[in-house]
């Protein structure tokens, strides 16, 4: 299925060739005493290495010519193609791929909606669809473009490339024929099976109007915008009868203001409905159609309901957020701060906002001695904090046992907006708290994920001198598992262990516990050897199954006032677990039966709470604040009464933190704040560590400025009032976007520049979007954020600091899926007809009778034919060549400086063959008798010679004995050998000579 | 640890060979320690692989074999599947239900039907050999008589009666007539003679004495079939005559019994009267190692089967 081609990147090189012949020429002679042979091979492999250095030069690379064909279909999967059209698309294909696909031919399928994904990937076999092929996709548009680019980057690269579209053509988002040419340009070939429908009727619910400016106590007029774009044909006069419904929502619950049977004829019909609102808040409507027949007058329910939102402002609104199990205990202050014209909307922590939008109304939100867990949604905790920060709201946090610290807000985001911290440092000022936890629960569903989960949370509540320990039955070792502490020592200290902690955390794989009492055991030793601990407390997680601990050891836990609260899971059906609430009753702690894991962490967070009992100080006796600075928060009030506790917490070391009111215990007065404030991003926040209920402050409610002060407290936080006048917001929707458009000019009427202005939505569903806006021109910002679903919108933007927020909305029509009614012919056409590069045009393969009748269709239209540009793909192999030179070149050398003699194999043939071997030539013989004797003779004249016989026949030739140095630098001797009996024999060495001679030196330098 | 691993006569390559034994040299050198002088028993076989199709198997958790020496394995997935003593796979079915918890108990009645304690649904299951479900002897659950907590292990005796072992919320013995009407009960939470945490196995022996393993107490307890406290031995520890967790016991002909325990990764060969022969077994993956492992069974030939809960296997040994 491929070819290849050798190219070169820089064929220019290739000149260098030439030097072939001329090395040829010039070697010829100056190999001549190689012989003919050798001389012929070194002559051939110095042009092959010259060749090859060439080649590498100039970049050679091997070209593969694929054959191969991918076809990737993209199937379109949107709303707007009815089911039976759908079915006939996968019909189609897989009849299509099994009649034409061949050989290697790959076959690849794209769906696409909203968004496109790979249904099948690209490979060389026939797919078959199934005919209820079921994709994650939103097919409330269509995006034909990204499906093209996903393709696109999906086609393997070995292979001519085509996509074949089936498709209606409606596409709503993207632009289907710009990624056509982008396409066409890379050679990738286009077919387009179009897909026919009978046009239908629908009824659209196109959009809900409410007034602008609509005000509390007057009428408005509400008007809910129908379509109905059925036709008259014939006898059918195109009007379609059904319920028309307008539902008003707020805090969540649903009241019907309007319900009426309605006829609809072809076209658009508005109607109006009168409405009042009497109280302050935010409110939602809702208009629904309800067709008598469905089935006839309007296939598509999607399309049938609209909302929209607005609120109606009171005179200052505060938002009052109390705990669910523990209501009215703020009644006083709810009533001082109405009598000081601040209206105050109290909600429980079950039926809080859901979108920052919905907070908008509010110009400032209370916390009224909330506990961390009482919040279902932490992301509802980073909403008020944003509100502040972003938005500009006020936020006040109020004391009581369970705020602050002891409310298991530490190392929240809403510590870090509030002007104290939640833990202290000073181990005199509170004493410390102990929290073991056994984990047995890996048996649920994600056992392990929820165990490390629900430790975590737990550790994060505690401070960081409260010490934590986690008790688990882990494997390993020879001898097999044990009850053992996560962390040794067991109880360590949260604050500088809580990185390692987490860590073990992360990593902990609890097995199945067979019973509680080593566990307990563990525990009650580990809690018992801490010292300066004030609360023990301990938690079982389990799903009940393990052995129940012995009677002494409850009893131990009893006398050591150690808590113990179980919480049973459902591992093995219905969590209950008898035995478990045994011991939470025997030990004082408290018994949770849990069957969904999601309350789990709630559950972990709010029994670590117990432990952060220490951060409350309470005195009967009473105990006075002091006022440390005069503060708006406090204009025309002198003294304060008594309190009898608050939470303890630590001053921020920051400038901006106004402590306004200190108590006189315990410790040092960074821990002893009553009253502080500051600045926290765009807003302001406040915390008030005494409950300002009966509690701990009972002589504040009969005080008579009681009102007084918190409502100056509140209002200090509260939002400015706006000076909308100088600001103006446009909005539109855009491609899937709304654009926010801030215009902003001073009292002056010039350009407010520099500003960071921030909005928050709120959708349909009351779903949030948040972002910034940003600058693009003088006094102008500009901020967008997706919408993907049909209907009203409402923005609030924030301008920046000192500002009041401004109010606007959008409304996010329909997609155009549930108009464009009938095929888009001319898209589909001009898509075929782009001419990929190097390739035929695409076909449009067209069923004048739908895709019902496969056969001729596949007769006459064939989307694997191979009339595209085929791919190719090079590989450079100058690299190879280079090394292959190299490897020459050694041969070359080889070949001129070794002779290799081939004598050996005749005699080597001759013994295997069991033959005697050949004589060898007479003259070569002659040659090897001589020289054996020659060296024969030498070897007995240095054996005379090692006898040490000073005779003069028997002196060894020196000649001989010096031949094989005579290359080195050895002592040069006399030409001729000197007469032994004239001159005694040499009795010293050279080096003793040497010696001697260096020693006469010496005594010459001495002298 | 080192003589199990070269004793192995059915490694699964060379390679594992010399893996082993270079891991056991290893091991050895950089602990430094002997061999365990209380180790017995050689290595025969592993079997078994980690897998949901037939014949792999997933955290296996009961296991008991058939006179015909046909292995039955219940693991997670609630399955029930059933091998040679080669480990080749024969059969296999599922249990009604599984959502609340798997089977931890399996034993052959008198009849060669096999018994399966249904720990979570409070009944007991009766298949055929080859699968068919028989009966299904549903219990209320509660701590009354006759009711039933979370069922760990059945058998029956000579005479057709069924002794029912409970942990949970009661932790008892119940004894049933052959048409399952209660007789007797005793035991109770505690760690007393004749009290159990967590009774996990039960066996009869040729006096019909029942054995049971009462694993939290970590020993094991003998009763008469009317359940008069016998005699007990074992106690926590990893020593000879020392238990951990004893999750299945077998008795052996010999006047031994043998008595797997999941916390200390080992089979204890034992006299009858608890005096501790040796062991088989340490903690660890290889071949010779066991990881928690819950049953064992005994075939004709003598040799024992130990299964291998967190490796999802099985091992056959000599002791």
């Amino acid at each position: 299925m491929s070819q290849y081609r050798v190219t070169f990147e820089s064929p220019g090189y290739l000149i260098l060739l030439i030097l072939v012949p001329f090395l040829w020429w010039l070697s010829y002679r100056a190999l001549a005493p190689l012989g003919q042979g050798r001389r012929g091979v070194a002559l051939v492999l110095r042009c092959l290495i010259v060749g090859l250095f060439v080649l590498a030069v100039a970049q050679t690379q091997m070209v593969r010519i694929s054959k191969r064909l991918t076809v990737i279909y993209l199937l379109d999967r949107s709303l707007s193609i009815p089911p039976e059209g759908q079915t006939a698309m996968i019909d189609y294909l897989n009849a299509a791929v099994a009649r034409h696909r061949v050989d290697d031919d790959r076959v690849g399928v794209i769906l696409f909606g909203r968004d496109a994904l790979i249904e099948v990937p690209a490979f060389a076999y026939n797919i078959t669809l199934p005919p209820n092929l079921q994709a994650p996709l939103e097919s409330d548009y269509t995006n034909l473009a990204s499906a093209m680019r996903l393709a696109m980057a999906s086609f393997p690269e070995d292979a001519a490339r085509r996509i074949v579209i089936v498709t209606d053509g409606n596409e709503n988002l993207g632009s289907a024929a710009q990624e056509a040419q982008a396409l066409a340009g890379a050679g990738v070939g286009i077919d387009v099976v179009p897909v026919y429908y009978e046009k239908r009727g629908e009824v659209v619910t196109e959009r809900v109007v409410l007034p602008p400016d609509i005000r509390r106590g007057l009428p408005f007029d509400l008007k809910v915008v129908m379509n109905n774009t059925k036709q008259p044909a014939g006898a059918d006069s195109g009007e379609v009868t059904g319920r028309f419904v307008l539902k008003q929502k707020t805090r969540g619950e649903a009241r019907v203001v309007s319900e009426q049977k309605v006829t609809l004829p072809p076209g658009k019909r508005v109607f109006t409905v009168r409405q009042q609102l009497d109280a302050a808040g935010f409110f939602s409507y809702e208009a629904e159609f309800f067709p008598d027949h469905p089935e006839k007058d309007d296939t598509m329910t999607q399309n049938n309901r609209a909302s929209a939102h607005t609120h109606v402002k009171g005179k200052g609104q505060v938002l009052l957020i109390e705990p669910a199990d523990n209501r009215s205990q703020y009644e006083g202050a709810v009533k001082a701060l109405a009598e000081h014209n601040i209206e105050v909307e109290v909600r429980s922590t079950k039926e809080l906002f859901a979108s920052l939008g919905e907070l908008q109304q509010f110009d400032a939100v209370i916390l009224a001695n909330v506990p961390r867990d009482a919040f279902v949604d932490d992301n509802q905790v980073q909403m008020l904090v944003r509100n502040t920060q972003q938005m500009g709201a006020g936020l006040v946090m109020l004391g009581g046992p369970d705020s602050f610290g002891a409310g298991g807000w530490i190392d929240t985001e809403l510590e870090k907006a509030m002007p104290v911290d939640f833990t202290i440092k000073s181990a005199k000022v509170v004493p410390r708290g102990a929290l073991a936890m056994v984990m047995h629960a890996s048996e649920i569903p994600q056992g392990n994920h929820w165990q490390k989960r629900i430790a975590e949370e737990a550790l994060k509540t505690l401070g960081p001198r409260d010490y934590c320990g986690v008790i688990q039955y882990g494997g390993g070792g020879p001898r097999g598992g044990a009850t053992t502490w996560l962390w040794t020592p067991g109880m360590l200290a949260t604050g500088e262990n809580r990185e390692m902690m987490l860590a073990k955390l992360s990593r902990m794989t609890p097995m199945d516990m067979p019973d509680f009492e080593p566990g307990m055991v563990l525990a009650h030793q580990g809690l018992m050897a801490l010292e300066d601990v004030s609360v023990r407390h301990m938690i079982i997680i389990s799903d009940g199954d393990p052995q129940p601990p012995s009677p002494a050891t409850i009893n131990n836990f009893r006398t050591a006032k150690i808590t113990v609260s179980t919480v049973a899971v459902g591992a093995h059906g219905p969590a209950n677990s008898i035995q478990m609430d045994a011991i939470a009753k025997a030990t004082g702690g408290r018994y949770y039966a849990v069957n969904n894991p999601n309350a789990l962490p709630k559950i972990f967070q709010r029994e670590a709470r117990r432990v952060t009992v220490p951060l409350r100080h309470e005195n009967e006796a009473g105990m006075r604040p002091q006022i440390t600075q005069p503060h708006e928060m406090l204009g025309g009030i002198d003294a304060v009464p008594p309190i009898t506790g608050y939470i303890l917490t630590t001053v921020k070391q920051n400038p901006l933190v106004e402590v306004v009111m200190v108590a006189p215990e315990p410790g040092p007065a960074v821990n002893r704040t009553l009253l502080a404030g500051w600045t926290y991003g765009l807003g302001r926040t406040v915390v008030l560590t005494t409950d300002a209920t009966a509690r701990w402050s009972k002589s504040w409610l009969t005080w008579q400025d009681y009102a007084k002060l918190v409502s100056q407290i509140v209002r200090w936080t509260m939002r400015p009032a706006g000076d909308e006048g100088k600001f103006s917001v446009a909005t539109d929707f855009r491609d899937g976007q709304v654009r926010v458009v801030l215009t902003a000019l001073d009292k002056n009427d010039e350009f407010l520049n520099f500003l960071s202005p921030q909005m928050a939505g709120v959708g349909p569903s009351l779903q949030a979007s948040e972002g910034k806006l940003e600058q693009v021109a003088p006094g102008r910002y500009v901020g967008t954020f997706p919408a993907r679903e049909a209907g009203a919108y409402m923005i609030a933007v924030s301008p920046g600091a000192g500002h009041g927020t401004l109010n606007a909305g959008v409304n996010v029509p329909y997609s155009d899926e549930f108009r464009n009614l009938e095929p888009n012919q001319p898209l589909m056409e001009q898509l075929a007809d782009f001419v990929p590069e190097g390739g035929e045009p695409g076909q449009l393969i067209q069923a004048p009778d739908g895709l019902d009748r496969l056969e001729p269709l596949l007769e006459e239209f064939n989307s694997f034919r191979h009339d595209l540009a085929r791919a190719t793909s090079s590989q450079d192999v100058w690299p190879f060549l280079l090394l292959l030179g190299s490897c020459l070149l050694f041969a070359d050398v080889f070949v001129r400086r070794v002779q290799v003699s081939f004598a050996w194999v005749p005699v080597v043939a001759a013994k295997m063959l069991g033959r005697k071997p050949p004589p060898p030539p007479a003259e070569m013989i002659q040659r090897l008798q001589s020289r054996k004797a020659e060296v024969e003779d030498r070897i007995a004249q240095l054996r005379a010679s090692a006898r040490f016989e000073p005779s003069a026949q028997l002196e060894p030739d020196r000649r001989i004995l010096e031949e094989p140095f005579a290359g080195e630098a050895a002592p040069r001797r006399p030409a001729a050998a000197p007469d032994v009996a004239q001159k005694p024999p040499e009795e010293e060495g050279y080096t003793a000579r040497l010696l001697k001679a260096k020693e006469r030196a010496w005594e010459k330098g001495k002298s | 640890m080192g003589r199990n691993v070269r004793s192995a006569s059915r490694l699964p390559s060379p390679a594992g060979w010399l893996a082993g034994l270079a891991g056991a040299a290893a091991l050895s050198l950089l602990s430094g320690c002997e061999e365990d002088p209380n180790a017995i028993g050689r290595l025969e076989g592993v079997w078994g692989k980690v897998g949901i199709s037939e014949g792999l198997l997933q955290k296996p958790r009961a296991m008991t074999i058939d006179p015909l020496d046909r292995i039955y394995i219940v693991d997670m997935t609630a399955r029930i599947q059933v091998f040679d003593t080669q480990g080749n796979y024969l059969r296999g079915w599922k249990t009604p239900e599984s959502k609340n918890g798997k089977p931890t108990g399996l034993s052959i009645d008198r009849a060669g039907r096999l018994m399966v304690a249904d720990t979570h649904y409070h009944r007991i299951l009766i298949y055929s050999p080859e699968g068919e479900l028989v009966r299904t002897v549903q219990m209320q659950r509660g701590d009354g008589p006759g009711e039933l907590a979370l069922v760990a292990d059945v058998v029956e005796d000579s005479e057709g009666n069924y002794f029912v072992a409970e942990y949970g919320d009661n932790n008892r013995v119940q004894k049933f007539d052959s048409e399952w009407r209660f007789l007797l009960q005793w035991g109770g939470h505690g760690a007393e003679p004749g009290q159990f945490s967590r009774p996990q196995c039960l066996a009869l022996d040729e006096q019909e004495h029942l054995w049971v393993a009462d694993a939290c107490n970590h020993r094991i307890q003998v009763f008469d079939r009317n359940g008069k406290f016998l005699q007990t031995w074992g106690g926590p520890g990893s020593g000879p005559g020392e238990l951990r967790y004893p999750y299945g016991l077998v008795l052996s002909p010999d006047q031994t019994v043998y008595v797997v325990e999941w916390g200390n990764n080992r089979v204890q060969k034992l006299t009858r009267d608890g005096r501790s022969l040796g062991w088989w077994g340490t903690g660890g993956r290889e071949p010779g190692q066991l990881f928690c492992p819950w049953a064992l069974v005994r075939d004709h030939r003598g040799r024992i089967h130990v299964l291998d809960t967190n490796n999802h296997r099985v091992q056959t040994a000599r002791m």
